[in-house]
């Protein structure tokens, strides 16, 4: 394009101040508009996923068939901890057994971890609403429905009894409350070796559980790490069994773009109509072009520059509010316990591919009264009386 | 003298099914540095010629050699070039860009040559806006200007490439006879200083008196010639 094109459609868009407000604000509520929607779906759909399966095993690693548990093999654990695709890896041992507390018998499953490890995962320390976390093999964490029922408090002595009869005395260092009331009645979390030792399990894992970074190619890691195990061993990811929050999210997705394509729809036929009207309002001043020699080139250009200038202009502005909404959205729309409903997540690879389309398809919206332009005769403008 | 503008049977007809013939067999040639006037009454055919000599309209048949250069067979890009460079208009209605000022208006042609505009066009057009004595007004919108101002932008605007052709037609058809005199003693001070060779349509018989030739069109063909120009330089300048 040349620098004559674009001062004229500068010069042009500056003239018909009105005209040049309107169509700016055209584009700028139609980019807004889809910027706010697309962030909104996004974020929505990222906390809710960071809801679901934020605080579980993402990828595990289970028994095959009908065993229960697996050995434990320290170079398969070595080679996915070194993967770059896992982020946190934690095993455990889980089983079902008792617990002995003033003469009373509850069913517990007790499950064992290495509880640095599994905190990264579970976040077990910032659930804990009484006491601490386990401090070597001999505590236990239980959850807060159980300590409701029973009065248990932190310090206090149980007895925790294998289906054999075998039983090893535990001090409860805290009380958990993860938000999942089956969970709070039924979960004893200890050390990984006091639960494998108090059922004479060593050196017997129950799952290897692995959290990614990536959380949506589950599926596709899982596969490539299927060949590192054993026949004992077999592979599950979150996907598999989330099937129906998927479908719900791709659908969202679809009606997310179903909304971002129509409204890119309407601000292009509004910038097409504008410009083809503006045509008709600027021939005579194309014939005045013409008959001083500017080609018809640069006469099609002078539109699609204003196209280009209205679309970059218009989406600028348009992105800024459209993440302007979306904060004020998170900072004043808010859960009764004061989290923001949807919070606030700028995707920059969706916002400026956002933008270029609404550049690109301003321009293209020129396109039209660009050619009408290119086509029109000077004497048709140029007639004397 | 050299031949600058040549037209040889020109016939212009327009319409598809009825036809109508609106210029026949022209032939005429305008010398370099000649000021001439065309006249002839409305619906003579004049401003038709008159485009055809811009290369804004392509005759039926016939040649128009502008320079050397046969223009018919050129591209609509070559025609824009070779008027933007080689022919200056000014027409009865001003048609300048309102949205530009007077001096933008009057570098416009340079800039669609160009591309941009250096300090030498810019000097030349400030010189050309100060002999149409416009300098007050330079800064001015196209639309806030008189009449005669804006005529007169025009023709500083025609003449800011140093074409070898100035095109009027009907340059004061909508300006009273006193701004009329001024503008037309202005042409020919432009003629004299610039040796620009001026074609002019007017219906203004005591103008076109001033004129070295005039030419009149009736009923599409040429009615008249009268050549001063030839008999005051003996035909051989």
């Amino acid at each position: 394009m040349s620098g004559l094109s674009f001062r004229i459609a500068w010069r042009f868009l500056k003239s018909s101040r009105g005209q040049t407000i309107l169509i700016l604000l055209g584009i700028t509520i139609g980019v807004s508009v889809q910027i706010f929607i697309g962030s909104l779906i996004d974020g929505l759909q990222r906390s809710l996923v960071d809801n679901t399966i934020g605080r579980s095993s993402h990828i595990t690693v289970e028994p095959a068939g009908s065993a229960r548990y697996f050995e434990r093999d320290d170079d398969l654990i070595i080679q996915l901890t070194a993967d770059e695709q896992a982020d946190k890896l934690a095993v455990s041992y889980s089983n079902s057994g008792f617990m002995v507390y003033e003469d009373e018998t509850w069913p517990l499953l007790f499950r064992g971890f290495e509880l640095d490890q599994a905190d990264s995962i579970y976040r077990f320390s910032e659930s804990l609403v009484e006491g601490d976390m386990p401090a070597n093999s001999s505590e236990i964490l239980l959850g807060s429905a159980l300590a409701a029922e029973t009065g248990i408090e932190p310090g206090d002595m149980i007895t925790a009894v294998n289906p054999e009869g075998k039983s090893s005395e535990l001090t409860v260092s805290g009380i958990f409350d993860l938000q999942v009331s089956s969970i709070n009645e039924s979960w004893a979390i200890s050390d990984l070796i006091a639960v494998q030792e108090l059922f004479s399990a060593d050196n017997q894992l129950s799952s290897i559980e692995i959290q990614i970074e990536d959380v949506f190619s589950a599926d596709t890691i899982a596969a490539g790490w299927s060949g590192l195990l054993s026949e004992e061993q077999k592979i599950t990811n979150w996907k598999d069994q989330n099937a129906s929050l998927l479908s719900g999210l791709s659908g969202q997705s679809a009606s997310s773009y179903m909304i971002q394509v129509f409204v890119l729809l309407a601000v292009l036929l509004g910038i097409s109509s504008v410009l083809a009207i503006s045509v008709v309002q600027k021939s005579r001043q194309l014939g005045i072009l013409k008959a001083m020699g500017i080609k018809d080139r640069a006469a099609s250009w002078i539109f699609l520059a204003q196209g280009l200038i209205l679309g970059t202009v218009g989406s600028i502005i348009g992105t800024g509010l459209g993440l302007l909404l979306n904060w004020s959205f998170s900072v004043f729309v808010k859960n009764p316990d004061g989290s923001s409903l949807v919070p606030f997540y700028f995707d920059p690879v969706f916002v400026f591919v956002s933008m270029f389309i609404a550049i690109i398809a301003a321009t293209l919206a020129a396109f039209i009264p660009a050619r009408k332009s290119s086509k029109l005769n000077p004497i048709e403008v140029i007639k004397n009386g | 003298m050299a031949e600058l503008l040549k037209l040889s049977g020109i016939n212009k007809v327009y319409g598809e099914k009825i036809k109508t013939q609106v210029l026949f067999d022209i032939d005429l040639a305008f010398e370099a540095g000649s000021f001439n006037a065309v006249i002839g009454e409305s619906g003579s055919g004049k401003s038709t010629l008159m485009n055809i000599m811009g290369t804004l309209d392509r005759p039926t048949s016939g040649e128009v050699v502008i320079n050397g250069t046969k223009t018919a067979s050129m591209t609509k890009d070559q025609l824009a070039e070779l008027r933007n460079q080689t022919i200056g208009f000014i027409f009865q209605f001003h048609y300048l860009l309102p949205e530009f000022t007077v001096l933008e208006n009057v570098l416009m042609p340079a800039l669609i040559r160009k591309g941009r505009i250096d300090d030498r066009d810019k000097k030349r057009a400030l010189e050309l806006i100060d002999l149409v004595g416009l300098s007050r007004v330079k800064s001015n919108l196209a639309t806030d200007l008189s009449g005669g101002q804006q005529q007169r932008t025009a023709i500083a605007r025609s003449l800011i490439n140093e074409p070898k052709i100035i095109l009027g037609d009907e340059p004061t058809g909508n300006l009273d006879s006193q701004t009329t005199e001024s503008i037309y003693t202005l042409l020919r001070e432009i003629n004299q200083e610039i040796k620009s060779t001026f074609i002019i349509i007017t219906h203004d018989q005591r103008i076109a008196e001033k004129a070295d030739r005039i030419l009149e069109i009736k009923d599409g063909r040429i009615n008249l010639d009268v050549d001063k120009y030839v008999a005051k330089t003996g035909g051989n300048a």
